[in-house]
């Protein structure tokens, strides 16, 4: 089972090679990412045989390996993958995805002069997710955690000749940033307790730590989980990420990175539920969160907005589903949230690309020119809307039915809430996009290389639903079907959200005005268009006073610092003077003095030298002649 | 009649001034050398008639004189040669004209 590590190791493979090419060659060698991450889903594939048919055994890890790396007072370090039914799962996902959205990726980034530094910047992310979903400890997980954070940092501000990709990917990291910190303090705790990382003693021993030590710990994996899964109020950087390019968004912003942080909630369940007044707040954000981002995608006008926002909502309904403690819905959810809202932002790749536009007001009619985009998008709208017989139908109605189990009516009122604001928001904008009259020229539908993933997600997406037993199984766990009232309910609901928008959008073929239901809003649509004041309020809590404590800060170096400083060196310019002084008066008088006396000596001396052979013959004779009579007088 | 030291000594006092004179006051340079010979001479004069007259047993004053003469027929030589080289290139043989080294 060493070829496991093949999984992560072959798309960061293929980031070293073409980190390491000169960018004309890296360009030209796209094949290689892609290959990678196909060579990459293959295993994966292997791996999740080796699991199946899972069950409850396959809940602790059905294969664990682990490099001693270091000893650390007297204990082994060690790092490890290990493979149980929940990696299995996400493992297939995230290569299938991601073989989806390099594919596609061909396509859509064909003529950008960076291209193979993005695909080299997907793999790396690729490969970190792989890794984080393999890991067997919370250090590798946290480590890869960051990496992911990088990358879609980099991919966000891959246009980074605009200033909205670069705002929004500072944006984008500083807010994760903050649910890192939480994630650490998590690591922190849980060291301090027990002094390994491994998940397996984790598990084993979260009995013994005492409540206060749980708490702790549940709270910052679920601040970190907040961060990265965009929960409110953490959820400020997900609709700016958008700025990056689609198949980006799609693979990071709403499949893979985003859903990692309820991964790690759903990993680390074990230390939630013992801690269940933490359980208890993470169904409270997830059911906030499912609300606002269904209420704030109802009012966008950008597609991909619109998108982000719904990511925000069903990763939501993802934390009200690990609230309930139930890991099959999570994961369930996850799943088929992965596929037909990656399949919706490739979707909406093919849309901008032929519009170029991203603005809906703008677009209508798309249907009769792009039929493959028009069906795909079909599916994963109607998906997301829960109608049935579609994947997202079944997710959401196992988390409704987690949260009857544990008797938690208001979260399922809050779950059928935002139910119904998805149909809304998702009919809203079918029928802005493609039906209606046509307001742009020359459309297209995609490239092959762009619509053949999209037709396999919505092939995915068309069937995963059904298999929500085997799912439940696979995970040890036995679920049923959706009981009929249930059925009818959640059906109803989706049936309300879609005709209510058919009502107001659908209804006419000329040109949609909605000023009057705007108007009719008043204070609540101007609040809603406003993204309900998150980021009008952070702008004025934490970022206006961290930029005059900046000024101030700047005033305080200016003065204090800098005066210190120049005054230092106005100091030394005056003991430079002094010193160049002293070297004037005293060396270069000592130099010079020495050059003029040899100068002068010399120049005496000279008169004697006068070339003429009788006046030295007369200085030797007058020289003999005065040691002659020394000698004489000296005898006498 | 036997002559003592001193006349001897007498001529070769007169000699090495008349020699010196002419080394001091001579333009011309072959002149400058004959009275550079005739203050050797006058040396060899003194050695021989001190070499008689003071250590007549042991002769070392006479092979003193000898040696001397042949340094200095060795010494006019070599002048005379370096007086025609110097003469080539500069036109004249007169020590007035030989200041290259003047300071």
């Amino acid at each position: 089972m060493n070829w496991l590590i093949a999984i992560p190791a072959l798309p960061a493979l293929a980031f070293l090679a073409l980190v390491a090419l000169p960018r004309e060659l890296r360009n030209k060698m796209l094949w290689l990412p892609v290959a990678g991450i196909v060579g990459s889903t293959v295993l994966s594939l292997a791996a999740f045989a080796e699991v199946w048919p899972g069950g409850e055994e396959s809940l602790s890890a059905v294969w664990n390996y682990s490099w001693v790396l270091a000893e650390v007072g007297g204990r082994p370090f060690e790092l490890g993958v290990q493979l149980d039914s929940i990696a299995a799962i996400l493992l297939v996902v995230v290569t299938v995805v991601a073989s989806c959205v390099q594919v596609y990726s061909l396509g859509y980034m064909h003529n950008d002069a960076r291209r193979g530094w993005y695909f080299a910047v997907l793999s790396l992310f690729t490969a970190a997710m792989l890794a984080l979903v393999l890991a067997d400890n919370l250090l590798l997980l946290f480590a890869t955690w960051e990496i992911m954070g990088l990358c879609s940092y980099l991919l966000i501000g891959f246009w980074y000749e605009l200033e909205a990709p670069r705002k929004a990917s500072q944006k984008a990291f500083l807010t994760t940033r903050v649910g890192d910190l939480g994630l650490l303090f998590a690591l922190v705790v849980i060291y301090n307790a027990i002094g390994t990382w491994e998940l397996t003693d984790v598990f084993a021993s979260v009995e013994t730590w005492g409540p206060g030590v749980a708490t702790a710990a549940a709270i910052g994996l679920v601040i970190g989980a907040m961060g990265k899964s965009a929960q409110v109020p953490l959820h400020v950087w997900l609709p700016d990420a958008m700025a990056g390019p689609t198949p980006a968004s799609a693979l990071i912003h709403a499949a893979t990175m985003v859903a990692a942080g309820v991964y790690l909630l759903t990993r680390m369940l074990p230390v939630l539920e013992a801690a269940p007044a933490v359980l208890s707040a993470v169904l409270v954000i997830g059911a906030v969160t499912g609300i606002v981002g269904g209420l704030l995608a109802a009012v966008q006008h950008d597609v991909k907005k619109v998108l982000a926002y719904s990511t925000i909502s069903q990763l939501g309904l993802m934390f009200m589903a690990i609230g309930s403690a139930s890991v099959v819905a999570t994961m369930f959810h996850l799943v088929t949230h992965a596929f037909f809202k990656s399949l919706l932002f490739l979707g909406a790749g093919v849309i901008i690309h032929s519009a170029k536009t991203q603005d809906m007001r703008e677009m209508g009619g798309l249907r009769k020119h792009m039929p493959i985009t028009w069906a795909t998008f079909l599916v994963g709208s109607l998906a997301l809307a829960g109608v049935i017989p579609f994947s997202g139908f079944f997710s959401k109605d196992e988390i409704i039915a987690s949260l009857l189990h544990e008797h938690l009516v208001w979260a399922v009122v809050a779950v059928l809430t935002v139910s119904l604001l998805t149909a809304f928001y998702m009919t809203r904008l079918y029928f802005r996009v493609f039906e209606g009259p046509e307001q742009i020229e020359h459309l297209h539908d995609g490239h092959k290389t762009m619509l053949f993933p999209m037709v396999l997600l919505a092939l995915i997406t068309c069937v995963v639903g059904f298999g929500s037993i085997q799912f439940a199984a696979f995970l040890g766990e036995e679920i049923e079907w959706p009981s009929i009232e249930l059925i009818l309910m959640s059906s109803g609901v989706a049936a309300a959200g879609i005709s209510s928008a058919w009502w107001v959008y659908g209804r006419r073929s000329t040109v949609v005005n909605t000023r009057v239901y705007k108007e009719r809003m008043g204070r609540v649509y101007s609040a809603l268009s406003l993204k309900l004041y998150f980021d009008i309020a952070y702008d004025a809590i934490f970022i206006k006073p961290f930029m005059r404590l900046g000024d101030l800060l700047w005033g305080i170096d200016r003065s204090a610092i800098d005066g210190v400083v120049n005054g230092a060196a106005a100091a030394w310019v005056r003991l430079a003077e002094g010193s160049w002084g002293f070297d004037r008066v005293a060396i270069d008088g000592i130099v010079n003095g020495l050059a003029s006396f040899s100068r002068n000596t010399g120049s005496a001396l000279r008169s004697i030298q006068t070339g003429r052979l009788q006046t030295y013959q007369r200085l030797i004779l007058a020289a003999v002649v005065l040691f002659m009579l020394y000698l004489v007088l000296k005898g006498a | 009649m036997r002559f003592g030291i001193e006349p001897f000594l007498m001529l070769a006092a007169v000699l090495f001034s008349i020699g010196l004179y002419g080394a001091l006051s001579k333009k011309a340079t072959v002149q400058l050398l004959l009275s550079l010979e005739l203050m050797a001479m006058a040396v060899n004069i003194n050695l021989v008639a001190f070499a008689r007259f003071v250590t007549p047993m042991t002769m070392d004053g006479v092979f003193f004189a000898v040696f001397t003469m042949v340094v200095s027929a060795a010494e006019v030589g070599l002048g005379l040669g370096l007086v025609i080289a110097i003469y080539r290139s500069l036109k004249s043989s007169e020590v007035t004209s030989m200041n290259e080294l003047k300071g």
